[in-house]
């Protein structure tokens, strides 16, 4: 039961990474793929009516932790406060950029949104990287399974390297999902910039899986199997090559999909069955089993968790292909 | 108690209570916006389309702010409550799951419909999404009312070794009567806001001589919406509210009155300033026995005061005292001035009366107020207690979390909320400045 719950969860994080990863990585990349404030609003309206939905699956995926590991969520936000606090004023900032730049036909109000909306959107996904490369890393945990380490420690080389990965694949994930929304310039450069971006993500890819197969060697037994995902990994990232030199846009995003699904699976196989590795690895840490409620509460909260997602999968799924046509930004 | 926890409780206090002045718009906006485009669609009623693109742009400003402070939210009680979240997850985290996986969701897909899809979706689905946005608003009020019931009136749980609060009964939780007739009584409060504010921006258009067949439109449905449900505030939501309180809270039930000592017949103060270190109210008006009878059905019943009760377990009394007084009195002030509208409207007379209408449309902040009024009265009178009888708000505070932290962050949040707060203003203003004549979206 505790291991449904922490896979649950593992989903839901990953429907998060791979839905907002893409309209984070459109903005963290926007730079490069546009140069007018024409071309950047139709970048926007590419996201613009899915962007929220894809949020409610973070704000979504932390209602299930509190529900179902609810030690976990008490240690990991009290814990890291004022690194989650950054990330909150992020995505409130985000989030108005998006909703706001519209408003007004003004250069300079464009100009602005459009800077926060890029700087924010590139801000989070780096400390939502380094914030995954300490949870494979470990934190230093206190007697009650409280975070006792500082500042200083989450921002060690590793999890600043995993954080730099995550914003090299996220844009590559962004850049296959305006080529696939989007037509004229912004697309034609996007498919440029992912020709070179995707050396930048193989090179990134090779670091840190190594980096991760030493820091954690003697430490996860249970998961031989975890041995074999770069193949898949690998795979999929020469997909994406493959179909966007195609110009197959489809297939290069879902290719882009699966790389980092199966990055995210790697990632949970790492730390299972913790919630909250410790530091050093051999101590252990805050498992699936410290921070559970009772088997029964567990299973009404997945029972009804799932029944909920599935209903969304559906309408989701129903909308967005209604909405799917390309947006034309102006030559 | 420390500095943290007061930290703590003024940064959750001021979050929340920013958060929810856009909750009320969207709960109270939402029927609106369903019940023009469904005229639209079976009438064939352009102007209503029209209107309904309107208050779907105003919406969506609002949505849009309650979205980033909402976010938030989410995670404070991790946060800044990490001992009562690990303490009772199992039961509070549930609903609020919920209010993610059945409201948010809903309410956030289809406004993405409504917003931008009004040319790739048929008409029929277009007008499914405005009914389905309306949902999901009603259904993530209702969630997070059920969390703050259960802690208002913990039900359908058990404590387990070590303390911990498991979860018994989910269906206890969801269907708690007392989280129901609170739940009802707040959709209430949002749909009076809702009412007033579609009633005083066509009272805008009628007095500014401007569009003014939507106008004379939005005060008609604005003002009986507005009269239905500020009656119903009154009665039965707010009274029932009232004896759920009388039951379970009486402490709270005290302080509201300003009661202090017990007694048979108690009276009702309609005015008066409680004073804690005299135990007595100032300069009072009173209705003699109705309290008792407000209460309990019967003017003679013995309603306890706060003096027969530990100065422990007091709330904070002149807050809580005034902020329902400010609260009820405004109820009154509501009911009156909407049945005066209705009566005008019925009459015919009341798109020429000037001065009916400058009243509606000074009154569209004051639903703000007493929403906000209502809430502290129950979260200032529910304490020293987090969750009513299990655990105290002081136990509740991280204690890895410093109050300096606290109070940056709080300043933090102060400076973002108040570029928010008149951004909002701004572009509402503008929304209403633009009128719906035209509205393309
Ligand atoms: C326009 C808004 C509005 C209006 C006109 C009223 N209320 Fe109210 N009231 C609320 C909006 C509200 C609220 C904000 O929605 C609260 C806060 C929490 C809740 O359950 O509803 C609330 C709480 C609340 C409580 C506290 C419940 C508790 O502590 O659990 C009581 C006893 C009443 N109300 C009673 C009344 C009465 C007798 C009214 C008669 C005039 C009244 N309300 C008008
Ligand atoms: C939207 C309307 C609400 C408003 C305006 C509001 C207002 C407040 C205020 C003023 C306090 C501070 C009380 C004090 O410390 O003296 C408070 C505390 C708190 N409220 Fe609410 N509240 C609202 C809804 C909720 C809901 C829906 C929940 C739960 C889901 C909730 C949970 C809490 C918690 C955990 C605290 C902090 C602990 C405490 O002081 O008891 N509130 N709220
Ligand atoms: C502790 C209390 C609360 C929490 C944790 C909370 C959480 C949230 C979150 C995370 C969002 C953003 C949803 C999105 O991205 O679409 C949101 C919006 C919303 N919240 Fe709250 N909220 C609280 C209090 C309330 C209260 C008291 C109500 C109503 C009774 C309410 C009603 C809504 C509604 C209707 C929305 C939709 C967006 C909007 O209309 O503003 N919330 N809330």
């Amino acid at each position: 039961m505790n291991a449904a719950g922490f896979a649950l969860l593992a989903l839901m994080i990953g429907a998060y990474v791979l839905l907002d990863g893409y309209d984070l990585g459109v903005a963290a990349i926007a730079p490069l793929t546009t140069r007018t404030p024409a071309e950047r609003a139709a970048a926007m309206s590419a996201i613009g009516p899915f962007w929220n939905g894809n949020e409610v699956w973070l704000i979504a995926a932390g209602g299930a932790l509190f529900a179902l590991f609810p030690k976990a969520y008490a240690s990991a936000f009290s814990g890291f406060y004022l690194p989650f606090v950054a990330v909150l004023w992020l995505l409130m900032f985000r989030g108005l950029a998006l909703e706001l730049r519209n408003h007004f036909k003004n250069e300079l109000w464009h100009t602005f949104w459009d800077s926060a909306f890029f700087a924010s959107s590139a801000a989070l996904i780096v400390l939502f990287g380094v914030a995954l490369g300490n949870l494979l890393r470990g934190v230093p945990l206190d007697r009650r399974g409280y975070f006792s380490g500082t500042f200083a420690f989450l921002l060690n080389p590793y999890a600043v390297g995993v954080g730099i990965f995550a914003l090299f694949a996220l844009a590559q994930h962004g850049l296959t999902f305006l080529t696939l929304r989007v037509d004229g310039p912004p697309a034609r450069r996007a498919r440029r910039v992912q020709s070179i971006v995707w050396w930048f993500v193989l090179l990134a890819y090779l670091l840190v899986t190594v980096a991760t197969f030493v820091l954690r060697a003697g430490s996860v037994h249970h998961a031989a199997w975890l041995a074999f995902l770069p193949l898949p990994s690998l795979l999929a990232l020469g997909a994406v090559r493959f179909f966007a030199a195609r110009g197959e846009e489809r297939g290069a995003f879902v290719a882009s999909a699966a790389f980092l699904a199966s990055l995210l699976l790697a990632a949970a196989g790492t730390m299972f069955p913790y919630l909250l590795p410790a530091y050093p690895a051999r101590a252990g840490g805050l498992s699936i089993y410290d921070a559970a409620p009772s088997p029964s509460a567990l299973a009404t909260t997945l029972t009804v968790t799932i029944v909920g997602l599935c209903a969304v999968v559906a309408y989701t799924i129903f909308t967005a292909g209604r909405m799917a046509g390309k947006i034309r930004a102006p030559e | 108690m420390g500095t943290a926890v007061i930290a703590d409780r003024l940064q959750f206090a001021f979050t929340i209570m920013f958060h929810y002045l856009f909750p009320i718009g969207t709960m109270g906006l939402a029927p609106f916006i369903a019940w023009f485009n469904i005229k639209a669609y079976r009438g064939r009623d352009p102007e209503a389309a029209s209107a309904a693109r309107f208050w779907t742009k105003v919406f969506a400003v609002n949505f849009a702010a309650g979205v980033v402070t909402g976010i938030p939210m989410e995670f404070q009680f991790g946060m800044n409550w990490a001992p009562f979240a690990a303490r009772s997850g199992a039961v509070i985290g549930q609903p609020l799951v919920m209010e993610g996986v059945y409201a948010f969701f809903l309410e956030s897909i289809f406004l993405g419909v409504l917003l931008y899809g009004r040319r790739q979706v048929s008409e029929r689905i277009y007008v499914l999404s405005s009914v389905l946005v309306c949902l999901g608003s009603w259904l993530s009020g209702f969630f997070i009312v059920a969390t703050d019931a259960w802690m208002q009136h913990p039900v359908g749980y058990a404590v387990a070794a070590g303390g911990r609060i498991e979860l018994r009964s989910l269906a206890a939780v969801l269907l708690s009567p007392f989280a129901w007739w609170q739940y009802a009584h707040v959709l209430t409060g949002a749909l009076v806001a809702g009412g007033f504010i579609v009633a005083g921006v066509g009272s805008y258009y009628l007095l500014a001589h401007r569009d003014e067949s939507f106008g004379r439109r939005f005060v008609r449905a604005g003002t009986m919406v507005a009269f239905v449900f500020s009656a119903i505030a009154i009665f039965p939501t707010g009274d029932l509210n009232g004896a759920d309180v009388t039951r379970y809270q009486p402490v709270k039930l005290a302080a509201m009155e300003g009661l202090f000592a017990s007694q048979r017949g108690a009276p009702l103060a309609i005015l008066g300033m409680p004073d804690t270190a005299r135990e007595t109210l100032i300069d009072p008006v009173f209705v003699p026995d109705a309290l008792s009878f407000l209460a309990y059905g019967n003017v003679a019943a013995n309603v306890k005061g706060l003096s027969s009760y530990a100065r422990t377990l007091w709330p904070p009394v002149a807050l809580t005292y005034y902020a329902y007084h400010v609260m009820v009195g405004l109820g009154t002030i509501f009911v009156s001035l909407a049945a005066l509208a209705l009566l005008w409207l019925l009459r015919r007379k009341l798109f020429g009366a000037r001065w009916l209408l400058w009243m509606l449309m000074l009154a569209m902040p004051f639903p703000y107020v007493a929403n906000e009024a209502g809430w502290v009265t129950t979260e200032v009178g529910r304490q020293p207690w987090i969750a009513y009888g299990l655990m105290k708000t002081a136990d509740a505070a991280s204690q890895n979390v410093a109050a300096g932290e606290t109070i940056f962050t709080l300043i933090g949040f102060a400076g973002m909320y108040f570029a928010i707060g008149v951004l909002f203003l701004l572009l509402t203003l503008r929304e209403i400045g633009a009128g719906p004549a035209e509205a393309p979206l």
